[in-house]
């Protein structure tokens, strides 16, 4: 089969950052072809710019042998080429139908929408994705995986030849994630080419034709997925070897740090474990699983209708997120976007901002104590910065979720809530922050560890807990535990239940 | 450095907008020949004073020698001092102010005074005298002129002075509306079989008149004789809201300010039964003022008052014939 | 060094703006018999702070109020009741005090009510969670409705004689008591809003207040104390607003509020919270202070005023855009 589109010498740059340097990308058709590498390495840019959203400085876009200008997001669109984001850029509040129509060029004709129409127009690209609810059904009552699939019908809708995916199953569960390959499988077997942008190894190899790195802003190489191995692929995409895997010996002590018997709130029930100062105790399970509702818990965010909580020997039960960190509670909150940045702010205001109170006296914030307390905090999180005062949305993405480490760093607290602190980070952040947490650890801080990813659970916690349902259906020894083990708990109670 | 060239020149643009406009819009190029007329309106939104405007260019574009600035205070004591302050820094040969306050604007007249520029208050008073001279109508005058034609119409209605009463008070604590309110109340003590049955205030505005005056009819379900409002605007709305209920003919209104296209038409067509003219003091101002300008040895009275005249149907179809001349 | 300069230029748009405002001002401003440009004399320059003054004083804390993504649309309704308080306990009260302490205990309750509606417009927005537009909006409605009462619908002249009421109104509208007024209370702001741990929460607040709350910052105390700010500060313009027209009026102030969130957005502060500052809201003031004096000056047509201002508030506003990333 031979290349249909070419993207030839793209050259990009934000401000003084050159985001891709002269990098080549050829695509053929009916195959599925992953862009991978670290965060900034460049892989969704590139993905935008086949797609429209960016227009590159320089380079071609080359379709079916003919060179294309794309200006704009309709202009790919006309010619079968579209993205579904991350973030979906979906409305919420109309219907399957309707979001499917709206954009369409093809339907726009009439100032008049007709919902029967609408419908009937609609139903065989729901089919195609094999998603099983009616036309009128408003988009906000879907899942996150129903969403993502009304994405791609709407792509479809459109004579999609060629379909953009960045980091389509970053919020998607298990099964949804299996659903959406099958549906890939198929579109595939009728020529539809996805560019596929993903940094989860392991998806890759189920899905993926063939597979292009990108490092830095320069392309590496691009090998056929039945070809690579994993440990290559990772050196191609760090250009280093990854330190050493396993947890070395743990920190646990016997000293309790935190209690916590029965509880319960709105979406926890009855909810018990010990935490030991030095421990990193491991919170595994699906999104929606309770998993970050025992954070919302301890952190004063939902309301406690049941159990007893004892925090350093003493009852706690937080009226609201500023007493739960005067108490010595820390919460890395799961969206660093939504939850953690203020994009205005400098680095360092960023950092510092939970520990004014620390830095100040009588309300003035002391400026020489706030820049050393953030010196030794950046330092600590091996924070990649141009400098403290540049804007933190400068950082890339791994370098953000560093700030917010480092805000916690500097406030010091016992116990930290670290939910899922790796999603969306590359690899060498990650490695910076497991490397944080064995510190954490090593000063006798205890710390509840939530992530999707079973391996650096594994990899760095004494223990394991398992939630489902709002309840705990599991904990264990990390040593002893594996992925099954975990998997099968995370899934158990549906089981059980029947 | 695309933008920053782009952002240049959206300053240079800019800046030249703003000084062609300026230049084209400002009148007050202080050649030596020429006369600089600053006239300080308190409000450019009021009908009354829109016409004293008007009016107020008429008679100086006469004098191709003067040049006249008029400012809009907006309603806002802060901004017509402002104003004013801004007046005095360009030495103006004369300076003409409605006041919109009396307390407010007392002492930057002062100023004026203070600074040698000759100064005329127009129809409102100040607290001093803060003035060269004082042209003034009297809205007590005015008030007792509308009483008396009140008792002399009751009288013949009834025979005898006595009969039910609306009032319509323009905005409280405003000098027309205490005046225009006392004056008729004056002569309206010596009669106390004309009864007042209903008072509100409609803050000079029509739409406010419809609303009270509705209200007025249904508290009274018959028997309404007058309805006096404080201008013709008011009995404007009072009238219509009457004639909604089928009561116009119960009742006869009484207006003030006596504009031509408002009051006199009213009065021609039926509406108003009599309003009274307040005079707009711009003739006379102009007349004095024009004195000031060119006869240095001319000194002007410290206050002239302009009498008020009444429009009556007889009269009303003749004012209207010779202003559409 | 055009490299520099080029730099210099991008980052300091607005005063740029008022620079060159103020040289066109001097370009066009006309002049004395003697030559003298009008527009640059002491007395012109001072006539045109001390005008802008009370909007100035409450667009400084409209800057606080809008960093955290609020709007206080009842500065206007506040201004005119702290007049009439001022006004009534010169004017009606007779306690036989010594005058300076009437004249300060008026100053005094007139800016603690407005403090105390300021700061029940915070606790409506931080406990009810009910949007500041709609809650100062009927605050805006309702304090009108307070000071018309209060004031029995009547303006309360002060009159300038000798007595109390009327010293009060030589004092207080004196030229550099009213400018000097304005400046301290701007260094004030400015440098809680810089270097004070309350300036820092205002702007995150402002920026992604669910973030403040992850990071545990006191989210109500900061709203409800910026809006007691934007009272106690409506209430001290309206002080010095009764003395300059020696008038408490009802109806003062009618569409301020709208003049000071002008003021704050030709000063680069963003409406979406977060983004701000002091610095931009005086050259902001300073923007409308010049336009208007110089239009004045220069005797253009009232309504051509109105139109020149509506182009200065866009061009001002899109020179410090945020670049929007392609």
């Amino acid at each position: 089969m031979g290349v249909f589109l070419k993207a030839d010498g793209i050259n990009k740059s934000f401000g003084g950052v050159q985001a891709l340097k002269n990098v080549s990308f050829a695509l053929e058709p009916g195959e599925v072809h992953a862009l991978i590498g670290e965060n900034g390495a460049g892989k969704s840019t590139l993905g935008k710019i086949i797609a429209g959203v960016l227009r590159p400085d320089s380079g071609q876009i080359v379709l079916d042998g003919h060179e294309t200008s794309i200006q704009r997001p309709t202009d790919a669109q006309k010619l079968g080429i579209s993205i579904i984001f991350q973030e979906l850029d979906l409305f919420p509040n109309l219907t399957v139908a309707e979001n499917i129509a709206i954009g369409n060029l093809k339907l726009e004709k009439s100032p008049f929408v007709s919902f029967r129409q609408l419908a009937l127009h609609c139903r065989p690209f729901l089919d195609q994705v094999g998603l099983d609810c009616t036309a009128d059904t408003v988009l906000k009552e879907l899942s996150i995986g129903q969403m993502q699939l009304v994405a791609i019908a709407r792509s479809l809708s459109m004579d999609a030849r060629v379909i953009v995916m960045d980091e389509a199953t970053s919020s998607l569960t298990e099964d949804a994630v299996g659903n959406l390959f099958d549906v890939i499988g198929q579109l595939k077997g009728k020529g539809v080419s996805i560019v596929y942008v993903s940094h989860k190894m392991d998806e890759i190899f189920r899905i993926a034709d063939r597979i292009t790195v990108l490092r830095d802003g320069s392309y590496i190489g691009t090998r056929p997925s039945r070809e690579a191995d994993a440990d290559e692929l990772i050196q191609m995409m760090v250009g280093r070897e990854l330190s050493g895997k396993g947890r070395a010996e743990g920190h646990a002590t016997t000293s309790r740090i935190l209690e916590i018997a029965d509880l319960s709130t709105d979406r926890l029930e009855e909810v018990s474990f010990t935490l030991h100062r030095g421990e990193v105790l491991g919170i595994a399970g699906l999104v929606g699983s309770g998993r970050s509702e025992i954070g919302a818990a301890l952190f004063g965010l939902d309301k406690i209708s049941g159990g007893t909580i004892s925090l350093k020997n003493s009852p706690y039960s937080p009226s609201s997120p500023r007493d739960a960190v005067r108490k010595g509670i820390g919460l890395l909150p799961e969206d660093r976007k939504l939850m953690g940045l203020i994009a205005q702010m400098s680095v360092k205001q960023n950092m510092s901002l939970a520990s004014l109170d620390g830095c100040s006296s009588g309300g003035w914030v002391e400026e020489a104590q706030e820049s050393s307390k953030y010196l030794a905090a950046a330092k600590q999180t091996r924070l990649k910065t141009a400098g403290p005062d540049v804007e933190v949305t400068s950082l890339s993405g791994g370098n953000q979720q560093k700030v917010l480490v480092g805000r916690w760093l500097m406030v010091s607290p016992d116990v930290y809530f670290l939910d899922d602190p790796t999603r969306g980070v590359d690899v060498g952040a990650k490695e910076d922050i497991y490397a944080i947490i064995e510190e954490l650890a090593a000063a006798g801080k205890g710390i509840l560890f939530v992530s999707s990813e079973l391996p650096e659970l594994l990899r760095c916690c004494d223990r394991i807990m398992v939630m489902h349902n709002g309840r705990m259906t599991g904990i264990m020894d990390a040593m002893s535990a594996t992925q099954e083990g975990i998997m099968s708990l995370a899934m158990a109670m549906e089981g059980a239940a029947e | 450095m695309k933008k920053t060239i782009q952002l240049l020149s959206v300053i240079l643009i800019s800046g030249v907008i703003l000084s062609f406009l300026a230049g084209c819009g400002g009148k007050g190029d202080t050649e030596a020949e020429k006369f600089l007329v600053v006239f300080s309106q308190c409000n450019n939104a009021e009908p009354y004073r829109a016409t004293q405007n008007k009016r107020m260019n008429e008679l100086f574009s006469k004098q191709p020698d003067v040049d006249l600035a008029i400012y809009d205070g907006q309603a806002d004591a802060g901004k017509q001092i402002s104003q004013i302050e801004n007046a005095i820094r360009q030495k103006p040969h004369l300076l003409i102010v409605a006041p919109l306050q009396r307390d407010s604007l007392t002492k930057v007249m002062g100023e004026a005074v203070a600074a040698g520029i000759p100064t005329i208050c127009l129809e409102r008073d100040i607290l001093e005298p803060n003035y060269t001279t004082f042209i003034r109508s009297d809205n007590f005058k005015i008030g007792r002129l509308a009483g008396q034609w009140i008792v002399d119409h009751l009288t013949k209605k009834h025979g005898e002075p006595k009969g039910n009463m609306v009032e319509l008070h323009g905005s409280k604590g405003v000098e027309g509306a205490i005046n225009r309110h006392g004056g008729c109340a004056d002569v309206l003590k010596e009669h106390p079989n004309i009864k007042v049955v209903h008072s509100a205030t409609a803050n000079w505005f029509q739409p406010e008149a419809m609303d009270r005056m509705t209200e007025a009819l249904n508290a009274n379900p018959s028997g309404i004789d007058v309805v006096y409002a404080h201008n013709d605007p008011m009995a404007y709305g009072a009238y219509l809201s009457a004639k909604e209920k089928g009561r116009e003919k119960e009742m006869v209104f009484v207006g003030v300010d006596g504009l031509t296209h408002e009051g006199v038409k009213y009065v021609h067509e039926g509406v108003l039964g009599v309003t009274f003219v307040y005079p707009l003091c711009v003739d006379k101002a102009v007349e004095i003022g024009t004195k000031m300008l060119r006869d240095p040895s001319f000194t002007p009275e410290k206050e002239y008052s302009i009498e008020s005249s009444m429009i009556l149907p007889e009269n009303a179809a003749k004012i209207l014939g010779e202003a559409a001349e | 060094m055009k490299d520099r300069f080029l730099a210099v230029l991008k980052t300091y748009k607005g005063p740029l703006v008022l620079v060159g405002i103020f040289l066109v001002a001097v370009l066009i401003s006309p002049r004395t018999t003697r030559g003298e440009i009008i527009f640059l004399g002491l007395g012109n320059l001072t006539d045109m702070l001390r005008a802008i003054t009370p909007i100035a004083i409450m667009s400084l804390s409209m800057t606080f109020v809008i960093l955290t993504a609020g709007i206080d649309l009842s500065v206007g309704s506040m201004l005119a009741l702290s007049g009439v308080v001022t006004g009534t306990l010169l004017v009606e009260w007779d306690p036989g005090l010594l005058p300076s302490v009437q004249i300060g205990t008026a100053i005094i309750s007139a800016i603690v009510a407005c403090g105390l509606v300021g700061m029940l417009n915070g606790v409506l927005i931080a406990t009810l969670g009910i949007q500041p537009f709609i809650v100062t909006l009927a605050a805006m409605i309702g304090v009108r409705g307070l000071a018309l009462w209060f004031s029995n619908n009547e303006r309360i002249g002060l009159g300038v004689g000798s007595d109390v009421a009327g010293s009060f109104g030589d004092m207080f509208s004196g030229k550099w008591l009213m400018i000097g007024t304005f400046l301290v209370l701007a260094t004030v702001f400015a440098v809680v809003l810089r270097r004070t741990v309350f300036g820092r929460y205002v702007r995150a607040v402002g920026d992604n207040a669910l973030a403040s709350r992850y990071a545990g910052l006191p989210l109500r105390r900061v709203q409800i104390a910026v809006y007691t700010m934007s009272g106690l500060l409506a209430g001290i313009a309206g002080v010095l607003l009764c003395a300059r027209t020696t008038t408490g009026d009802p109806n003062a102030g009618i569409t301020s509020e709208l003049d000071a969130i002008a003021v704050v957005v030709i000063g680069g502060t963003s409406l979406a919270g977060g983004k701000g500052s002091i610095i931009g809201t005086i050259n902001g003031a300073l923007i409308i202070g010049i336009l208007t004096n110089i239009l004045g000056l220069r005797n253009v047509d009232f309504n051509m005023q109105l139109m020149l201002k509506a182009l200065i508030i866009i061009v001002a506003v899109a020179l410090q855009r945020k670049k929007v990333s392609n």
